[in-house]
């Protein structure tokens, strides 16, 4: 290929056949030829000797024009050609050549004609040394890194409650069975709105850019997975395409890619809030979060049971306390009956209540059983509507007997508490006692000077010592 | 204590939270506690409800933007069962 450099502008004559028939004609002064005319004549010459070569040599000044055609200068330590791939060929190029870059390149040799330049017109060009591939892949990954794309803060958090799952796959996948295979299985209320993708071969990036764009637009849909199953680089590759990377970065909603391969990242990867291993992962990821509301759900409503139930518990309790204490001893029979009452009203209000909300979970229960093995919409909607009712009167009723229930135990505990011969002692009376606090002191003359005796006070006791006693009739004053 | 009040999911659960461990200190008045119980059987309804409202469905979004209900063979039962 050397002559490559020596070829078209050289003036020394008569080498080859090729450059005679030129330098006759000049030799007829009558007739010269145009510039253009010229000009053809040797793209002509050159366009039919490198028609199809192939050359080396390192990218400079590489321009990609508005027109999409790219402009570079091929060169290496002594020479350097100009050269140009088009907008057309550009498209199957699987990397972005840059300055710098060591490549062979594929083209035929063609002359640029308002300037007399000669230049190769590249058809394909291939990094030195380096699969094309993986040179892409490098490429766009630091540019897209550059770029902040990968940056953490991008991500986005998982939605806890998502009312749709978007899906873009194949549908003639694995992915997509088993991505719904899993949903089926742990969360069988999911909402899923599939939009179908290829997810290889040429043109698969538009189709997925175009589906999450297209997907992520639908109301409702909060989370989107992106996926494959397995394959090789080249059936992957459109993961790893720069269109598939801004549209997962534009996506309104958090994307979750699922590309096959376990240990492989794709650019895609990259860019996505979440990457899962597989496609089965991805789907339980996604309900990872649902799953664990239902159950804090569950556990607080249990809470909340229980500690109702345990005040209700304890008030009952207080309730045997106040009629347990000594000073009740003496109140009159329909007292303490009452007081049983209330521990009984009270227990029976504990147990109604548990005994209504078992009820009414039981019945939810059968209820979502039924639910679950009924698929559709319209049937769906009948027991829903059905259920709603039903539970309301449940609700309704609970609530009307507790209520009741509790009226009745406030009621009771509040009289019980004004009966209390304790409560009078608020009043400033107080009670007096014998020392050993066996019997309530009602006559003088039961004492003697010298005796100890006790008084009970609203608040504390006093013990105390009898210094004169004055029966009836012998008042000290009088 | 009407609905309007619940606004979302998030919200509901911190408040059933609070309401649960104001229960659970136990030294309310007992009024006081069946209305909060009776909040707190709301939220907890709430939320369920909410968990549940997801209807199964498996929708196809057509290119022309539109959502057809999945063929059978996706929509379909596990056939591995």
């Amino acid at each position: 290929m050397p002559d490559l450099f020596d070829l078209p502008f050289e003036d020394d004559r008569g080498d080859t056949e090729a450059r005679r028939e030129p330098q006759r004609t000049v030799a007829e002064p009558r007739k010269p030829l145009t510039v253009t005319q010229l000009t053809i004549r040797v793209r002509d010459l050159l366009e039919s000797e490198f028609a199809e070569i192939w050359v080396e040599g390192e990218l400079s000044n590489c321009r990609t024009w508005n027109t999409g055609h790219l402009y570079f200068t091929l060169k290496d330590a002594h020479s350097q050609i100009k050269g140009v791939i088009f907008r057309s060929a550009m498209r199957y190029l699987k990397f972005r050549p840059e300055d710098g870059l060591k490549v062979v390149a594929r083209g035929r040799v063609s002359v640029y004609e308002p300037k007399g330049e000669y230049q190769i017109v590249c058809e394909y060009l291939e990094p030195q040394g380096y699969g094309a591939l993986q040179l892409a892949f490098e490429q766009l990954k630091t540019r897209l890194q550059d770029e902040g794309l990968f940056d953490q803060a991008r991500k986005r958090p998982l939605p806890a409650l998502p009312r749709k799952i978007g899906i873009v796959t194949s549908l003639d996948g694995a992915a997509i069975r088993d991505i719904l295979k899993v949903l089926r299985r742990r969360h069988g209320r999911a909402h899923v709105v599939i939009r179908a993708a290829r997810v290889q071969g040429e043109g698969a990036s538009v189709e997925i850019a175009r589906a999450l764009k297209a997907l992520g637009g639908v109301p409702g849909v909060d989370v989107i997975i992106l996926g494959r199953g397995g394959g090789s680089i080249e059936d992957l590759w459109c993961f790893n395409e720069e269109l598939v990377a801004r549209a997962i970065a534009l996506c309104p909603v958090p994307v979750m890619t699922a590309v096959g391969h376990e240990t492989d990242f794709t650019i895609a990867d990259f860019v996505a809030d979440f990457r899962a291993p597989t496609p089965s992962a991805a789907a339980e990821l996604v309900i990872a979060a649902t799953t664990e509301f239902t159950t804090r759900i569950d556990r607080l409503s249990d809470r909340l049971r229980g500690a109702v139930r345990s005040r209700v518990q304890a008030l009952a309790r207080r309730v045997h306390v106040l009629t347990a204490r000594p000073a009740f001893a003496g109140v009159p029979g329909r007292f303490a009956t009452r007081g049983r009452h209330v521990a009984e009203s009270t227990h029976a209000l504990a147990h109604a209540m548990r005994g209504v909300m078992l009820t009414r979970e039981r019945r939810l229960q059968l209820i979502q059983r039924r639910l679950d093995t009924c698929d559709f919409g319209r049937r769906l909607g009948a027991v829903r509507t059905r259920l709603a009712t039903a539970d309301g009167r449940l609700q309704a009723a609970a609530g009307r007997r507790v209520h009741h229930a509790d009226m009745r135990v406030r009621e009771s505990i509040g009289r019980l508490e004004s009966l209390s011969p304790l409560a009078v002692l608020g009043r400033g009376y107080a009670v007096c006692w014998n020392a050993e606090r066996t019997a309530v002191l009602r006559d003088a003359a039961a004492s003697t000077p010298g005796d100890r005796v006790r008084v009970t006070l609203s608040r504390g006791e006093l013990e105390c010592e009898v210094r004169e006693t004055h029966p009836p009739g012998t008042n000290r004053e009088a | 204590m009407s609905t309007p009040s619940i606004k979302d999911f998030e919200a509901a659960i911190a408040e059933l939270d609070g309401i649960v461990k104001k229960l659970e200190e136990g030294d309310l008045p007992l009024e006081q506690s069946l209305a909060l119980y009776e909040r707190g059987v709301q939220l907890s309804r709430f939320c369920h409800a909410r968990l549940e409202d997801a209807e199964r469905r498996i929708e196809i979004l057509t290119e022309r933007g539109e959502l057809k209900t999945a063929p059978p063979s996706l929509s379909a039962d596990d056939p591995d069962r």
